[in-house]
């Protein structure tokens, strides 16, 4: 005869209680993030502004450690969106963790572009802006070389200055979720097709490229995170890791910025419908950029589930390269988890670091 | 989903079936965001917005015209003529700090004070195999 088995009435209580607080916490934190109360910080690690010009600004970070690597390591945001996602937040930045390893780590901030800033074009950042902070730091290192990082679009400003200044002491270059064949860039190339897209209609209109188009555009390769990532949000609200965690990315996506008309022009048209960096057609103030000349180490770090620079848009960077000392590491992770939060901790900075230690002597 | 006892876990097969929803629903969108006819439908939407935009623009500056308010364009144009003045007075801060560093001067921020860390760090395994 089969025994009724009785409620734990231990476990029952104890599940409530955990409930009850559960739920009590859920309140205080949904508050918290509905009044923006008790912000996360964000972009914290010190650092100094060495050269600004317009918008842009130079930062150098000041070092934690007594002795450092000679090379010093120049960080290239991309035109897209705000720099600090590499200096998330104190225990989650990419910054942080490389000044604790010995680098001495340097950031290029393009700003956030105004309005007279619609003529600025990939010449003015590649050829002008890019080379005076890369003078400024070998005066403020007292090094003659540097290591650039490029992340996202700041990967394609590295190729594209070292494919022009073929003798830029450029010592290794370390690119991000890097694309370079725009023809596998998924939606978005499908979306800027020349048959339906009018860029010159957009940018003569506009001016800059307004930051809620930009935002719209990005959450369109995805249209039901939001929704969903609210859902895991209230179910995961008890949990004050995920909060800060949620905090601290919902912030980095909404501070969208305008993108320069004139780069937005030249970067559909060159890039997205020509393809030139990729097939090395692609000139910049009359000076081709020979990315086959690029001799110095170059690591490519890409993501296995990138949705904005997919995995088949940036694998082709290390073969449109000359030099012999090339490697490409796959991750886990998407566009953003593989630079930044607690996932890139143990994945890409411990094996970016390991590659750069021995190539910063 | 069951946890060590064998008993089932409601909340984290909810978990899994949201995860998976999400992931269907992205699929399902992205699908009908890659066809031809929805890139056509976003061509002619970002037109739209365009004109507009142009046409809001325009009875604006009319408005603060008539009101005798600067404009947009009247903003960007002093933005512009203000980085000119940026730009020069930057090339001179350069000249002067190269004249400065050619008469041994240092001209260095005050509030600045640089640090000067040892630039001569090994590698981990560099240095065990030196010691």
């Amino acid at each position: 005869m089969a025994r009724i088995r009785t409620p734990d009435m231990n476990q029952f209580v104890q599940a409530a209680q955990t409930q009850v607080r559960r739920n009590l916490t859920r309140a205080q934190r949904g508050l918290d993030i509905l009044l923006a109360r008790q912000e996360p910080p964000v972009g914290a690690t010190p650092r100094d502004v060495i050269y600004s010009r317009g918008t842009l600004r130079l930062y150098h970070y000041r070092p934690m450690t007594d002795e450092v690597y000679r090379v010093p390591v120049v960080c290239v945001m991309s035109l897209i969106s705000k720099p600090w996602i590499l200096d998330l937040t104190p225990g989650q930045s990419l910054i942080e963790y490389l000044l604790r390893q010995g680098f001495d780590v340097f950031m290029v901030d393009w700003g956030v572009p105004r309005p007279e800033d619609k003529n600025l074009k990939l010449e003015d950042y590649v050829l002008d802006l890019l080379p005076r902070c890369f003078e400024q730091v070998q005066k403020a290192s007292g090094e003659p070389d540097y290591t650039v990082f490029g992340y996202c679009m700041g990967g394609q400003f590295a190729l594209m200055h070292r494919g022009i200044f073929h003798d830029a002491p450029v010592k290794n270059i370390v690119c991000a979720a890097t694309p370079v064949d725009m023809e596998r860039m998924g939606l978005f190339y499908r979306w800027s097709d020349r048959r339906f897209f009018d860029v010159d209609h957009l940018v003569d209109t506009m001016g800059n490229i307004p930051p809620d188009l930009m935002l719209r555009a990005f959450e369109l390769l995805r249209p039901s995170e939001r929704w969903f990532s609210y859902v895991k949000l209230l179910d995961n609200l008890w949990d004050p890791m995920y909060v800060y965690g949620y905090r601290v990315m919902y912030k980095w996506t909404n501070e969208q910025i305008p993108f320069p008309g004139e780069a937005y022009r030249q970067f559909i048209r060159e890039l997205m419908w020509e393809n030139k960096l990729m097939t090395g057609q692609l000139t910049l103030g009359g000076r081709r950029v020979d990315t086959k000349a690029i001799t110095c180490p170059v690591l490519n770090v890409m993501a296995e589930h990138d949705h904005i620079a997919p995995y088949a848009a940036t694998a082709p960077l290390t073969s449109i390269v000359g030099t012999e000392d090339k490697e490409d590491i796959v991750l886990k992770g998407g566009h953003v988890s593989l630079v930044a939060g607690k996932n890139a901790v143990g994945r890409l900075w411990p094996k970016m670091a390991d590659w750069l230690s021995v190539r910063s002597v | 989903m069951t946890d060590q006892n064998g008993r089932t876990d409601v909340a984290q097969t909810w978990r899994s079936w949201l995860t998976e929803t999400e992931r269907q629903w992205n699929s399902f969108f992205n699908g009908v965001m890659g066809t031809d006819s929805f890139g056509r439908l976003m061509g002619s939407y970002l037109e739209g917005y365009s004109l507009l935009q142009r046409s809001l623009n325009q009875s604006m500056e009319r408005y603060l015209n008539t009101f005798n308010l600067p404009t947009h364009s009247d903003i960007v144009e002093l933005g512009e003529r203000l980085r000119a003045v940026e730009e020069r007075l930057t090339s001179l801060e350069s000249g002067l700090n190269d004249l400065a560093a050619a008469a041994g001067v240092d001209r260095s921020a005050a509030s600045i004070t640089p640090l000067h860390p040892r630039r001569t760090r090994r590698p981990r395994n560099q240095t065990s195999e030196n010691s």
